[in-house]
């Protein structure tokens, strides 16, 4: 939301200008290897937008928030519609794949079980049909659902483009909302999970306005390794994503009292810094962390016993 | 007279055609060189127009004309349905946010979206009234030029209009048990899943309008008072709406497309975006500060009602609404003093407009609520509160009006057994009871023309909008039964002033009983005609001639319809047509122009769990019991009830449109305005229907279809309250907004806890 | 800029056609505005309604989401291609029949999905159909006439 601030008497508005004019106007491109694509997104730079599964991208065009002159569609580019595969004890997620494909696959149900669950939360059955997971991540909103459960887990961007690629933690792919670091030219091409070394279990949670489809007003994922390790990731709780990670051990101690775990789990809320908007207050978001921290830490130590059995 | 039909739930006419896709909706009308429309609107809600640069735009290839103010009539045609407020488009000055200041008409829809990005507009923002403490405030702008309203003494206000009731003894209200507390009633939009849609031609007639209007009748009155034309030469085609709920039934933008047709001289389609719809359209808020006062066994002893609606920038029929939701503000109780006092404010915001329900909910939520508390603070039961209170049928309860028409306790004790009401309840659990009491349909008239074909097959002519709730399949059920015919042989024709005779609305439930009378009354005068032409043909008495179940009968021979006009009229044919209507009374003297045909009157009852720790609510389960004289087709009623219940949960737990300073609306569209899906009804729901024949329509029915929204935010909300153990007065019921009235009673707590602690 | 169009091949409803459109057209204008196919409707424009849900390459999506050209070398099912009025699909007759049907205006679509997730999960739940058809928003009905719908089609074995 624009701030306002100017004084209310004669000030003078115009509305109605070149800038705003060819609204929807932009030419369309199908690379077919990622090479053209990055050289397409070099040529053009911030002009380009990226089309995978168009879910954010159409409607911010919509809405008149983005406006590119160039939109390049992915989803003739072989090499990144292999699905998700298994490779080095990694699973990794193939640039094009669904939300559905996220949220039906056996290995994603059966190792990390709080990413399907949030892939399942995206929108509805048309949209996850359609929207991707690597989409999710590059759109950067800080109410990505998918994000704290992929953080939790590790993940791992990988990068190609006019230059070398790299790759990059999650957590460091963000520099903002709706910012990543992604470089002029440069694309994701998969995301990977490594699979847990130790035992692990991750549960997600997130409050909502109503009880079908809506946008997070808080998310986030906890993650509860056998060594006591806990980590959490909240979104929708401040510019980027937050992950944080306490290891001694007492939010998994069954003998610790319950104000001391609270007390813990506010220390690591900290890092986060809510906001007031359309969808809750900061205050509201704040009580909410709490409530769905402590949630998500007991279904996630649940489920590490289930594991166990 | 055969009642095969009614009563069975007859498959919906116009069924087979919504789920193959072939049901034509306004955006589906193909025309000809039409061209299409884009509106023009400014990024707040009050600005003064400066200047207007269309040169811009109409260089865009394919624009054709772009409509501003100085391309009307001078001075700028106003019209509204009571108030000829509105302007056709914004002069001077914008008066809400999304109020149009220009309209571009172009070849493709791409050309006109395109210039219409390119209209540039020099504007200057001023401050906007857009609360209702700011709309009484003597120091804030006036919302409309006093010019425009000559000859009322509110005119230097942003009062448009006050109502006083008083009833039973004048002076003293007191009594033993008083309560009072204020009620917020949040600003709330339709949201019909169909978009608004206008189109308009040329015709050499005068001119004609596409709309899916509830209430072509009005729309032709208000467009021909815009164009200064008779009538006659103007011609409205509704398209059945795609939901309509209220929003669809006064005039929006059609005077807009009919100017820009005769200007143009060709065929204009404008179809609104679904933020457009939510600019355009919007129920009245309202803030009610209530003092009620109880005798020590329950029972009420005087009603003080002090109720401000927020209406919008116009009129349109706001006015109405605060009206007829005050005149019945006190519920379906004895209420023997009441003193009530209502006010519809003006303020920069979209114009308020009719929504099911039309000022009873806002109302409901108070009164009932204020039963709730009474109840608690007496030691009463809060379903025995009501009992003790309810009047019988027959009785009046409003004095000089129509007395209760229904068996209302019996309502009641149907929801309360239903709900299990005596039963325990679990932890974060409540329920609430609440009964909805809505004035129906006052002054109106409908008139309808039966035409017996030459084949014995029928038509049905009648203006009514059948915009979901089924009124083709209801009139064909009538029909049927009237003239013995098969439903499959009988035709319904809506929608064209140029076919249909008149209809003051489809609105206020009405339809089942004024439009089915008068086509019993249609049916009934063919069956009088079919006698009189035996009677002629065969050289008998009258008397000697039965007409019923689709024959007609002497003592020794029987015709089918179809034999029998042969007979008649031989080989060059002809038809027998039937004319009926059904008007009430208007009473120049009664506050509301007329008593109330029939009470509509819904009890329900709600059982909800909520978490204390994030304010989320479940609707375990709901159950709605609709007072309904008959149910022509059970099924339909069922629906109606269901979908009006939804409505209502949706402005009780999460409908709200948020404003900025500017008076921008902040969730505007479908991402932000949260409305009740799949996911959000109640685990169990249960709609009983009582049928004691007791209504002025055919078969003793009443009408229906507003019911669930009229009382059951109260229900809701007071086992929200329950459940959660404080007490909102305010709606919605938001996640947060729970919360924090748990956080604030359990803050309360701990102080007072501190306090006894120390004092310990 | 200027609008240049682009050719596509697309089977509509079975139907294989090579037409030129815009790339900045959606699916769901290319449908209604370019094949006349008006069955398919426009509401929110976001997705969130899905009044214009659409059956692409065997997956149910938002036309509105999607670009025309999108559906190049692709295969679009509309209402229009589900039963016809002289022969209603299973589902199609039981939305007719429970009274499910009010205004109408949302039913093409949850038509759509419903039929969707019948063809993936023949007997669904209540839970399952309410998820199923989340993404389809009615403003008329108590959603629970749909449900019933989808049963009573699951039960005649769609």
């Amino acid at each position: 939301m624009r701030s306002w601030r100017r004084s209310k008497r004669n000030w003078r508005e115009r509305r109605g200008s070149e800038e705003k004019a060819a609204v929807r106007l932009f030419r369309y491109a199908r690379p077919d290897s990622i090479g053209e694509a990055a050289a397409l997104l070099d040529q053009y730079g911030p002009e380009a937008k990226i089309l995978a599964g168009g879910t954010d991208l159409l409607v911010r065009i919509r809405t008149g928030h983005t406006r590119p002159q160039m939109v390049i569609d992915l989803k003739r580019v072989a090499t990144l519609a292999t699905g998700i595969t298994e490779i080095d004890s990694r699973l990794r997620f193939s640039a094009l794949t669904t939300m559905t494909d996220v949220l039906e696959d056996k290995r994603v149900k059966r190792h990390f079980p709080a990413l399907a669950d949030a892939a399942h939360v995206v929108g509805s059955v048309q949209i996850r049909n359609r929207a991707t997971l690597t989409g999710n991540i590059c759109n950067a909103s800080p109410a990505a659902d998918t994000v704290p459960a992929l953080l939790v887990s590790g993940a791992i961007v990988n990068m190609a483009g006019m230059d070398i690629p790299r790759s990059v933690p999650l957590s460091e792919f963000f520099t903002g909302p709706g910012k990543t670091i992604l470089n002029r030219g440069e694309l994701v091409e998969s995301i990977d999970l490594p699979l847990p070394a130790q035992r692990t279990a991750a549960a997600f949670g997130r409050v909502t306005r109503r009880w079908g489809v809506d946008l997070a007003t808080i998310n986030l994922c906890c993650a509860v390794e056998a060594s006591g390790k806990v980590r959490f990731a909240y979104g929708s709780a401040a510019p980027r994503p937050v992950l944080v990670e306490d290891s001694s051990g007492l939010l998994v101690d069954p003998g610790a009292h319950p104000d001391e775990k609270d007390a813990l789990l506010r220390q690591l809320i900290s890092h986060t810094s809510p906001r007031t908007d359309v969808r809750g207050s900061r205050d509201y978001r704040d009580a909410m962390l709490l409530v769905t921290s402590r949630r998500a830490l007991r279904s996630a130590i649940d489920r590490l016993k289930d594991e166990a059995t | 007279m055969a009642a095969s039909q009614v009563g069975s739930s007859l498959k919906r006419v116009g069924g087979v055609e919504r789920v193959t896709g072939t049901q034509q909706y306004a955006a589906d009308i193909r025309l000809d060189n039409v061209l299409h429309v884009k509106l023009v609107h400014l990024d707040c809600a009050r600005a003064k127009i400066m200047a207007i640069d269309k040169s811009a735009a109409s260089r865009v290839a394919g624009v054709r004309f772009i409509m501003t103010a100085a391309d009307l009539p001078q001075p700028m045609p106003r019209c509204g349905p009571a108030y000829s407020d509105r302007p056709v488009l914004a002069v001077g000055e914008t008066k809400y946010f999304g109020e149009p200041v220009a309209a571009v008409a172009a070849e493709t829809k791409d050309a006109a979206e395109e210039a219409a990005a390119l209209v540039c507009v020099e504007y200057e923002e001023l401050p906007a009234v857009l609360t209702i403490e700011a709309a009484l405030d003597p120091a804030s702008p006036l919302v409309q030029d006093p010019a425009i309203r000559p000859n009322d003494p509110l005119a230097g206000s942003n009062i448009l209009k006050a109502w006083a009731f008083d009833r039973g003894e004048a002076g003293n209200m007191s009594a033993d048990c008083v309560i009072e507390n204020d009620y917020t009633f949040p600003m709330v939009t339709h949201f019909a899943i169909e978009p608004h849609v206008f189109l308009a031609a040329p015709d050499p007639n005068g001119v004609i309008i596409w709309t899916p209007i509830q209430h072509p009748y009005v729309l032709q009155r208000v467009v021909a008072s815009a164009l200064e034309w008779p009538v006659s030469k103007v011609r409205i085609i509704a398209p059945d709406p795609g939901g309509g709920f209220g929003g669809k039934g006064w005039p929006k933008f059609e005077p807009l497309v009919a100017f820009l047709a005769l200007k143009t001289g060709r065929p204009v389609r404008l179809v609104l975006t679904l933020e457009e719809t939510f600019q355009a359209v919007r129920r009245a808020s309202a803030h009610i500060h209530i003092k009620t006062g109880f005798a020590l066994d329950g029972r009420i002893a005087f009603q003080d009602i002090a109720a401000d609606f927020l209406i919008g920038a116009y009129a349109d029929v706001g006015p109405r609404v605060v009206s007829k939701g005050s005149y019945a503000a006190c519920g379906p109780y004895r209420t023997p003093q009441a003193r009530i006092r209502a006010r519809a404010l003006l303020s920069h915001t979209t114009p308020s407009t009719a929504f099911r329900g039309f000022g009873t909910p806002q109302a409901s939520w108070a009164v009932e609520s204020q039963l709730n508390e009474a109840a608690e603070k007496l030691g009463i039961d809060r379903a025995e509160i009501r009992r003790r209170n309810l009047p019988a049928k027959g009785e009046a309860f409003i004095p000089n009006d129509t007395p209760a028409d229904g068996d209302w306790v019996q309502a009641l004790n149907s929801a309360t057994e239903a709900i299990g009401w005596e039963k325990p309840l679990g932890k974060n659990r409540g329920r609430g009871v609440s009964l909805g009491l809505k004035s129906s349909s006052t002054a109106s008239a409908s008139f309808a023309i039966v035409r017996l074909h030459f084949d014995g097959s029928a038509s049905v002519l009648s203006a009514t909008s059948d915009m979901g709730q089924g009124a083709r399949t209801v009139f064909t059920q009538i029909a049927a039964g009237e003239l013995g015919i098969d439903p499959g042989r009988i035709t319904i024709v809506m929608g064209d002033t140029a076919v249909v005779p008149f209809d003051s609305s489809t609105s206020a439930s009405r339809s089942t009983v004024f439009m089915g009378n008068a086509i019993m009354k249609a049916c009934a005068d063919i069956r009088m005609q079919l006698q009189k032409m035996a009677a002629q043909v065969f050289v008998l008495a009258q008397d000697a001639i039965t007409v019923g179940g689709g024959l007609v009968r002497t003592a020794e021979k029987t015709w089918t319809y179809a034999e029998f006009l042969g007979i008649y009229f031989g080989p060059p044919r002809g038809e027998v047509i039937g004319v009926g209507s059904a008007r009430s009374e208007y009473l120049r003297d009664h506050p509301l122009g007329g008593k109330p045909v029939f009470w509509e009157m819904m009890c329900v009852a709600a059982e909800v769990e909520v978490d204390p720790e994030t304010g989320m609510t479940h609707v375990h389960k709901l159950v709605l019991v609709s007072d309904i004289g008959k149910a022509l087709n059970p099924r339909q009623v069922e629906a109606q009830d269901e979908g009006a219940a939804m409505m209502g949960l949706g402005h009780t737990l999460m409908e709200h449109l948020i404003l900025d300073e500017h008076g921008r609306i902040l969730n505007l569209g479908a991402l932000d305005y949260r409305i009740p899906t799949i996911q959000d009804i109640p685990l169990d729901l249960y709609s009983i229907l009582i049928e004691n024949a007791d209504g002025p329509g055919p078969f003793g029915a009443k009408g229906a279809g507003e019911g669930g929204t009229l009382a059951l935010s109260a229900a809701v909300g007071a086992a929200v309250n329950e459940a959660a153990g404080v007490k909102i007065r305010d709606l919605p019921l938001t996640p947060e907004r729970i919360w924090r009235a748990v956080e604030e009673r359990r803050k309360r707590v701990v102080t007072s806890n501190q306090i006894s602690m120390k004092e310990g | 800029m200027q609008a240049e169009k682009i050719s596509i091949t697309v089977t509509v409803n079975g139907e294989r056609r090579t037409i030129e459109t815009f790339p900045h057209h959606t699916l769901l204008e290319f449908l209604r505005d370019q094949l006349g196919l008006t069955g398919t409707k426009e509401c929110c424009s976001q997705g969130e309604c899905g009044s214009c849900t659409v059956l692409m390459n065997g997956r149910s999506v938002d036309s509105c989401l999607v670009l025309a050209v999108e559906a190049d070398a692709g295969e679009i099912v509309t209402i229009e291609g589900t039963g016809s009025p002289g022969k209603l699909s299973a589902l199609q007759a039981a939305f007719a029949e429970t009274g499910a049907v009010q205004c109408g205006f949302c039913i093409p679509g949850m038509i759509m999905s419903a039929g969707y997730l019948l063809q993936r999960n023949p007997h669904p739940t209540v839970e399952e159909i309410k998820e199923g058809l989340d993404g389809n928003l009615c403003r008329c009905a108590g959603y629970s006439l749909i449900i019933q719908a989808v049963k009573k089609a699951a039960e005649a074995g769609e």
